[in-house]
């Protein structure tokens, strides 16, 4: 018996060396290729290999206003789209796990099949619309950073809110039952007693949340213009390339600089994403 | 008034009132109005119903899109779906303190931005400056023409979405792996069963829920994927690795027919749902059976 | 310089009394409304150059007192493309835009007619082709100007030394600084003398990089060699003419050529090109100057080997790839006027050569009389290597799709039908009739409306 286990624990690890190496060599390729000068990169020697190593493309980024307001524009858009996407989400799924109210299954079905309907077939109603508030508001949405703020929770809601309805769905109907026989009332429910307890399954729906938002493309394409306006991964793709002239290595140590956020957020909170997400959809 | 407002149902409807509110606002009004833009004429001044739907039956493109988008996602998913299965095995098989840092490497390329993350992949596979081509050079292969023969860009863009997406899938199969009770596999091997055996009895019935779940969600996500295709190959070489959101991409906004991009884009719709009205019945009605 | 002032200003009268009459608020200077302008430009990859426009432009906000707020747009990921669509559908969004090649025909309804701005333009700058004729005039009314920024020309862009060497060609003499062609080299400089030079660097290990993608440099590549031959795919009249004798004359001629470019040009992309040229790998591209500009930063040693000239002679004529942007007004702008002076100030001659000089030479104006500047000739090294890049006389400016109307040749443009076609007959392994049939039932679905 241990001697199976051995064996399967050592062909585990040859395997896992293999994947990580498929999984790992598109990243370590960036890193390559950011500490290359431009003159390196053009001259197609030796790809893998470093012959002239400089830090002047990430120097050039870190100190360029443009990108660092990208980098600005990203992170004002994730956070506060993360706390719209709590709020909406939690007492939304609360209400339809626990709450059962005329329509509730069907909104819960509902919610999901939102994500059938893709951002390319939106994007262009969405302008008309934004036109229209902004005619009659006089709030101007369009090419304004925070544009994305309205639109992103259409693209963290529903799945934030199906992942709190499994993890809500498997707190046990006692102790809601005996908070209501104590008295308490829904919204006392929620706070005191689901939020603390799904705790793990929030932090996952918020990180969850967190990188969607930080890796759109479409949206933020489609609907900002001005560079003081864009974020990261459109401001990458349209200001470090530029008709047909690719600067790749500040492309590469841009995406470097630009995934580092969601990396580190995930080296810190992976525990409580992974326990989030599998514990609502298994045990649901 | 206080006992309407205390009851119940109006605190639910409370509760999930944003909800509605963006979903109605931002995402059904929007998606009323492209199914209306799409039965318009092309200058987008006369009503022409189904004309471009019709239209779109005609067009040998179109068909060759329906189909790259099924085998695409289809075969994506199923890649994904295998190497996450594997890889969480693999995972659960080594001692848990070790399991951390394995996890985080094989995460990595699910937390990137696929927008960026395409652009190496991009450079990756350069007709210049291929670092894979240099590779295979050296070593006495001949270089592959990865984005510009049909079936070699159509392997390319498959590879970066499985690349992307297996790290979900195996997140999701490793917790899943961890919640199936040990006792059914020592159970199994006390009776005498082999590896292949316990794989197929007691893990993947136990797993057939999440299994479901997670392939469905990746199917509506990989059918309608625009950013990987769009940085990597622009549907080509002649329309090749076209899908749905890349073609009505080119037809409506480069080809300035937004009805015909419009209808399009919608054609995506019937496709998925059917494909989640089976899986999410299956889901229930082993639901009721368990 | 004082004649421009006075035929600005004898327009400007004539505007504000024509707004005035229509009751618009103008910005003329003397009354109190400045008004606001919000302007879309194109984002030039050469770094400085926009710079310049917007110097250009604040010059005339500070005199004029208008508020103005500048964008620049990139092409990337036809990024441009999504705000011009968005914005003619919204109606609402900049007061000027830069429009790629097509877009003014395509839009021509949602905008501001110019013929008054053209008509002072032509009368000071010289004649345009009959390409910008074609793209910015509807029902006989000009709907936008071109644009200096971004127009270009995808000519030859080749290596001196391995053309010399391996193909017996030398384009610094067919094409010599601060001189006209070589009458009887540039003679022979034909289709012909262009598959044998292509067949011989290939055996060489350096082939030519011609891109026979879906992106414009491919797409115009394509062009001119189709015009040059004749090979219209569909006509003026908007008849479908691809099942010709001549459109099977340059699918057979691709067939020849495609054995000896490199196999992945299917596939290339606008920068795929360039990327071949200033490795060193191949001979000769077609491209404006932005592959030498780049080569001059990484590859030194290539880039003064590059010399830039004209497109081969076909049956029909030497046809060049020429690009063009154009300056355009949304009808719902409003602030019209002010746009139409802005636009006279940045198309004076003493802005475009400015312009032309920051972009180092890259880009094209429309107006005969601007075709001398001193930066091609100054451009280098190699000293002169853009001479013969702006239009000489001989040359006749192309687009794929001309002279289709522009709706029709719109589509074929961009959904790349030259380019595929060669693909299907080529790489695809079609015969040319099937190919030419799958074009002919693609031709017929761009005739919708």
């Amino acid at each position: 018996m241990k001697e199976d286990r051995r064996r399967a624990m050592i062909w585990s690890y040859v395997f896992l060396c293999i994947f990580v190496v498929f999984f790992l060599t598109p990243p370590a390729y960036m890193l390559i290729t950011s500490l290359k000068t431009n003159a390196e990169i053009s001259a197609a020697v030796a790809p893998w290999w470093i012959f002239a190593p400089t830090l002047d493309n990430y120097v050039e980024l870190l100190t360029s206003p443009t990108y660092l307001t990208f980098f600005r524009n990203s992170a004002l858009v994730s956070v506060l789209v993360v706390l719209i996407t709590m709020a909406v989400s939690i007492p939304a799924a609360f209400a339809l796990s626990r709450m059962k109210f005329w329509g509730s299954a069907t909104l819960a079905t509902g919610v999901f099949l939102t994500y059938l309907i893709p951002e390319t077939l939106l994007f262009i109603p969405l302008f008309k619309i934004f036109v229209f508030v902004h005619e009659t508001t006089g709030i101007q949405l369009i090419n304004r950073w925070w544009v994305l703020v309205v639109l992103y929770p259409t693209l963290t809601v529903p799945f934030a809110t199906w992942i709190m309805i499994g993890y809500f769905g498997s707190i046990p109907k006692e102790l809601d039952e005996a908070a209501l026989i104590d008295g308490a009332g829904y919204l006392q429910i929620l706070i005191k007693i689901f939020i603390p307890v799904a705790l793990p399954g929030i932090i996952a729906a918020t990180i969850f949340a967190f990188t969607v938002s930080w890796a759109q493309f479409l949206y933020p394409l489609a609907f900002t213009t001005s560079t003081d306006q864009l974020v990261l991964p459109v401001g990458i793709i349209t200001t470090l390339i530029k008709g047909d002239v690719f600067t790749w290595g500040q492309i590469m140590s841009g995406t470097l600089l630009g995934a580092a956020p969601p990396l580190v957020i995930y080296a810190f909170l992976m525990d409580y994403y992974i326990a989030g997400l599998t514990a609502g959809a298994t045990k649901g | 008034m206080k006992k309407f407002l205390r009851r119940k149902s109006t605190i639910a409807f409370a509760m999930a009132l944003p909800l509605i509110l963006i979903i109605a606002l931002l995402v059904l009004y929007p998606a009323l109005y492209s199914i209306h833009m799409a039965t318009l004429n092309k200058s987008m001044e006369h009503f022409v119903g189904l004309e471009n739907f019709a239209f779109l039956f005609t067009r040998e493109t179109f068909w060759m899109v329906v189909r790259q988008s099924v085998v695409f996602a289809v075969s994506a998913v199923v890649f994904k779906a295998v190497i996450g299965f594997c890889v969480a095995h693999f995972v659960h098989n080594i001692p848990v303190k070790g399991q951390r840092k394995w996890r985080g490497m094989l995460l990595v390329p699910w937390v990137i931005p696929p927008a960026m993350s395409t652009l190496v992949w991009l450079w990756l596979f350069d007709p210049s400056y291929s670092a894979f081509n240099w590779t295979f050079e050296h070593i006495g292969m001949a270089p592959v023409n990865w984005l510009g023969s049909p079936n070699w860009a159509r392997f390319a863009v498959i590879l970066v979405n499985v690349w992307v997406g297996a790290p979900f899938f195996m997140i999701m199969y490793l917790a899943a792996l961890k919640s199936v009770p040990e006792q059914l596999y020592e159970a199994a091997a006390i009776d005498g069963a082999n590896w292949w055996q316990k794989l197929w009895y007691i893990t993947l019935p136990m797993m057939r829920n999440i299994i479901a779940i997670t392939v469905l969600f990746s199917l509506i996500v990989t059918f309608a994927n625009f950013d990987i295709v769009r940085v990597l190959t622009s549907g080509g070489p002649v329309d090749q690795t076209h899908v749905f959101a890349t073609w009505a991409f080119k037809v409506g906004i480069e080809g300035s027919d937004l009805p015909l991009g419009a209808a399009v884009s919608l054609f995506m719709f019937p496709i998925l749902a059917v494909a989640a009205i089976f899986i999410l019945r299956d889901i229930s009605r082993r639901g009721t059976e368990n | 310089m004082v004649t421009k002032k006075f035929t600005r200003r004898r327009f400007l009268k004539t505007a504000a009394a024509a707004s005035a009459a229509v009751g618009l608020t103008s910005y003329v200077r003397t009354s109190h409304a400045a008004g606001k302008l919000e302007l879309g430009f194109w984002d030039h990859w050469v770094p400085g150059a926009n710079d310049v426009l917007t110097k250009l432009c604040n010059e005339w906000a500070a005199k004029e007192k208008v508020e103005i707020k500048i964008d620049y747009i990139p092409s990337q990921g036809q990024k441009n493309l999504l705000t011009i669509a968005a914005e003619a559908q919204a109606k609402a969004g900049h007061d000027m835009l830069a429009l790629p090649t097509w877009w003014p025909a395509d839009k021509a309804k949602d905008l501001e007619p110019v013929d008054d701005v053209m008509k002072v333009l032509l009368a000071d700058n010289g004649a345009v082709s009959p390409l910008i004729e074609y793209l910015g005039r509807v029902d006989g009314r000009w709907i936008a100007i071109p644009a200096t920024p971004g127009s270009q020309i995808k000519g030859p862009c080749g290596r001196i030394d391995l053309l010399k060497q391996h193909a017996g060609l030398d384009v610094t003499k067919m094409y010599p600084v601060g001189a006209v062609p070589d009458n009887a080299l540039s003679e022979n400089w034909t289709w012909d003398a262009f598959l044998t030079a292509a067949e011989k660097c290939h055996k060489a290990g350096v082939p030519f990089g011609i891109g026979l993608g879906q992106t414009a440099d491919s797409v115009d590549s394509m062009g001119a060699l189709f015009s040059s031959f004749g090979a219209e795919l569909v006509d003026a009249k908007g008849n479908i003419t691809v099942k010709s004798d001549a459109v099977k004359q340059v699918l057979e001629y691709m067939k020849k050529l495609v054995p000896v470019l490199p196999p992945d040009v299917f596939a290339w992309d606008d920068a795929s090109n360039n990327k071949w040229l200033i490795s060193g790998k191949g001979a000769l591209i077609m491209n404006p100057p932005s592959a030498w500009a780049v080569a001059k930063r990484d590859n030194p040693k290539v880039a003064e080997q590059l010399w830039t000239f004209p497109a081969p002679r076909g049956p029909k004529g030497r046809f060049q790839p020429y690009l063009p942007y154009f300056w355009g007004i949304w009808k719902f702008s409003q602030n019209k006027a002010a746009a139409k002076s802005l636009m006279l100030h940045i198309s004076e001659r003493s802005a475009v050569e400015k312009m032309v000089a920051a972009s180092q030479g890259y880009d094209i104006p429309a107006f005969a009389k601007l075709n001398d500047f001193k930066t091609w000739a100054d451009e280098g090294p190699p000293k002169g290597t853009l001479y013969h890049y702006p239009p000489k006389p001989g040359q006749i400016l192309s687009i794929a799709g001309f002279p289709a109307p522009p709706k029709i040749a719109a589509q074929i443009y961009t959904q790349a039908i030259m380019t595929k076609l060669v693909a299907k007959c080529t790489q695809g392994g079609e015969s040319i009739d099937k190919a030419i049939g799958w074009a002919a039932s693609e031709l017929q679905g761009f005739m919708r409306v």
